[in-house]
C-alpha cells in the first residue's frame, strides 16, 4: 500500500513537470528572439524569405522542367520535321577565321562546365553531396574563369555584326523556317535573329552571371554605404536569386545552340572547326549576307581560303 | 502533448552586459579557426538612449530551420530534441544555407586551396555532430559534444549574468516569464521561436 502511494505521489510529482503546451508548437507570435531584436534589423527578411520560398518552392521543379521539356521539343522536332541537310560539295566561304574560332572554343569549354555543374549542384542531395558534388562546384568556378576571360573579346568580336537589323523581324515571323521542311533562302546576315538573341542573352546575361557569381564565391560584397538600402546579405540573396533566374534562360537558350549546330542543321558544326561555311548553306540560311558577298565580289577571296571538299 | 524537449537559446536583452564572455569562450572551447565566430554579441540602436541593448546570436536552432530547407545536398538535420546539426562530409559549402538564414548563423572558413570557400560551420548547441560521439572526428569537425556530457553548451555555462539561457524552450520561457514578473513588467506573451521567418 505505501508503495502504491508512492507511485502516485510521483505520477503527480511528474505530471506537474510536464508542460501544458507542447513546446514544438509553442505560439508563433512572439518567439524566443523578442520582437525589438527583429525591428531592430532593417530588411531583415527583405530578399532571404524570398530565396527561402524560391529555393524550396520552385528551383528543382523548373530546372527539371527546362532538362526534360527542352531536348523533348527538339527531339519531337527532329522526328518530325527533322534536320536541314545541304550539299557541302563545291564552294566554302571562310566564316570565322582561325582567332574567332579559338575565343568562341574557350567559352564553349567554360560552358560545358558550368551548365552539367550547376545542374549537379542544384541536385546535390540526388548525387548524394559530399567530395563529388563539392569537385563539380570547383569545377563551377573554372568554367566561370574560361568563360570570364573570353566574354569581352566574343562580345566585341561579333557586336557589329549582331546588332537588331530589320529583316530580324521577318526571321522572327517564320521563325528562321524551322518549322517547315522545304529549304527556302531565309532573311538574315552572317548572324540570324536566333543567333543574336543567343549572343545578347549569353554575353550580357553570361557577364551578369559572372558578376553574381563572383559576388557568392568571395561573399565579401558591401553596397550598404552606398544607401541602397541593400544590406551585405541582402545582396547575397539578390546575387542568388538573379544567377538562378538567369541560369533558366541561359540553359534553355544553350541546349537550343547545341541542337542547332549538332543536329538541327547537318554539318553546321564544320563552320566552328575549320571555319568554312557551304555555298548551298549559306544561300538559303544567310541570304543577305550571301547576296552582299556576291555583290561585293568577295566571294572568290573567301571562298580561296578554304578548300574545297572533295567530291565522292 | 508530447514531452519532447525542444531545446532553444534565449538570450535576456535586460541582462545582457556586452562583455563577449560567450564568444571567447564558445571559440575557445570548441577550438575554432581565426575568423570563425559560432556566436557573436550585437548591440543595436546604438547610442539611442532607452533603446539601446546588446544580445548574443549563434544559430537559432528554429523548429523550421530554413537552412535544413535550402540545402541543395541536404546535409542538414534536427534532433528529436530540435537541435538543429549538419553533415560536414557531406556540405559542399555552397553558401544556400548563409543565403536562406535570418541570423547569419552559417559561417564558411577559407581553408582550401587558393583560399576556396570551405565547408559550413554553425553553432552545434555544444552538441557535436553526426560523427561518433566523443571520437576525434566530432571533436576536429564540430567541436566540444558537451550535451552528451550531461553540461551546458558553454556559452551559457560561463555567462556571468545569466542572461544567455539554453533548454527545454517551454523552461526557458518560463525563466524569462518569472523574471519579467519580477521586475513588474507584467504578463509576457509565451516564448517558444517557432517559424523563422514571419
Amino acid at each position: 500500500m505505501k508503495k502504491f502511494l508512492l507511485i502516485c505521489l510521483n505520477v503527480f510529482l511528474y505530471a506537474g513537470v510536464v508542460p501544458l503546451v507542447e513546446p514544438n508548437q509553442a505560439p508563433s507570435k512572439g518567439g524566443l528572439i523578442s520582437p525589438e531584436l527583429i525591428e531592430a534589423i532593417p530588411h531583415w527578411h527583405k530578399y532571404g524569405e524570398l530565396f527561402l520560398y524560391l529555393q524550396t518552392h520552385w528551383v528543382k521543379l523548373i530546372f527539371l522542367i527546362v532538362l526534360i521539356a527542352v531536348p523533348s521539343v527538339f527531339l519531337i522536332h527532329y522526328l518530325i520535321i527533322g534536320p536541314k541537310i545541304f550539299s557541302h560539295k563545291g564552294r566554302n566561304f571562310l566564316i570565322f577565321p582561325s582567332w574567332q574560332r579559338i575565343i568562341h572554343w574557350i567559352a564553349a569549354a567554360g560552358w560545358i562546365l558550368l551548365v552539367p555543374t550547376g545542374f549537379i549542384v542544384i541536385y546535390g542531395a540526388f548525387f548524394g553531396g559530399g567530395p563529388f558534388v563539392r569537385f563539380a562546384r570547383y569545377l563551377h568556378v573554372i568554367g566561370a574563369v574560361l568563360f570570364a576571360i573570353v566574354v569581352l573579346p566574343m562580345t566585341i568580336m561579333w557586336l557589329k555584326d549582331m546588332l537588331p537589323r530589320l529583316w530580324d523581324i521577318k526571321w522572327m515571323m517564320i521563325l528562321g523556317g524551322y518549322l517547315v521542311k522545304r529549304k527556302q533562302e531565309i532573311p538574315a546576315h552572317k548572324f540570324n535573329a536566333g543567333q543574336k538573341m543567343w549572343y545578347w542573352f549569353a554575353m550580357f546575361g553570361g557577364i551578369i552571371m559572372i558578376i553574381t557569381g563572383v559576388m557568392m564565391y568571395f561573399q565579401n560584397f558591401d553596397l550598404s554605404k552606398w544607401h541602397l538600402g541593400l544590406f551585405q546579405i541582402d545582396l547575397l540573396r539578390l546575387a542568388v536569386i538573379i544567377h538562378l533566374t538567369l541560369a533558366l534562360i541561359l540553359v534553355a537558350l544553350f541546349f537550343t545552340h547545341l541542337y542547332m549546330s549538332l543536329f538541327a542543321i547537318k554539318g553546321s558544326l564544320d563552320s566552328m572547326i575549320s571555319g568554312c561555311k557551304s555555298e548551298e548553306e549559306l544561300k538559303y540560311l544567310h541570304s543577305i549576307f550571301y547576296k552582299e558577298i556576291i555583290k561585293k565580289g568577295e566571294d572568290k577571296e573567301l571562298s580561296e581560303k578554304c578548300p574545297p571538299l572533295k567530291e565522292d | 502533448m508530447y514531452e519532447y524537449a525542444r531545446m532553444k537559446f534565449y538570450c535576456d536583452e535586460d541582462r545582457c552586459i556586452d562583455c563577449h564572455g560567450c564568444e571567447v569562450a564558445c571559440s575557445d572551447a570548441n577550438e575554432l579557426p581565426v575568423g570563425i565566430h559560432r556566436r557573436k554579441v550585437i548591440t543595436l540602436n546604438e547610442g539611442i538612449e532607452g533603446k539601446e541593448f546588446s544580445v548574443s546570436i549563434a544559430c537559432m536552432h528554429c523548429t523550421d530551420a530554413p537552412c535544413f530547407q535550402v540545402c541543395p545536398v541536404e546535409c542538414f538535420y534536427i534532433r528529436e530534441d530540435g537541435i538543429v546539426l549538419h553533415d560536414k562530409d557531406k556540405c559542399i559549402g555552397c553558401g544556400y544555407c548563409l543565403y536562406a538564414c535570418p541570423f547569419g548563423a552559417p559561417q564558411f572558413p577559407r581553408d582550401g586551396a587558393f583560399g576556396i570557400r570551405g565547408v559550413m560551420d554553425k553553432c552545434t548547441m555544444c552538441a557535436g555532430g553526426p560523427a561518433p560521439t566523443f571520437s576525434i572526428k566530432e571533436r576536429e569537425l564540430y567541436g566540444q559534444n558537451r550535451i552528451a556530457e550531461g553540461k551546458v553548451p558553454m556559452c551559457a555555462a560561463i555567462c556571468s549574468t545569466n542572461a544567455l539561457i539554453v533548454g527545454d524552450a517551454a523552461h526557458v520561457a518560463a525563466i524569462k516569464r518569472a523574471r519579467d514578473a519580477a521586475k513588474g513588467k507584467g504578463a509576457m506573451t509565451p516564448y517558444g521561436w517557432d517559424q523563422a521567418y514571419k
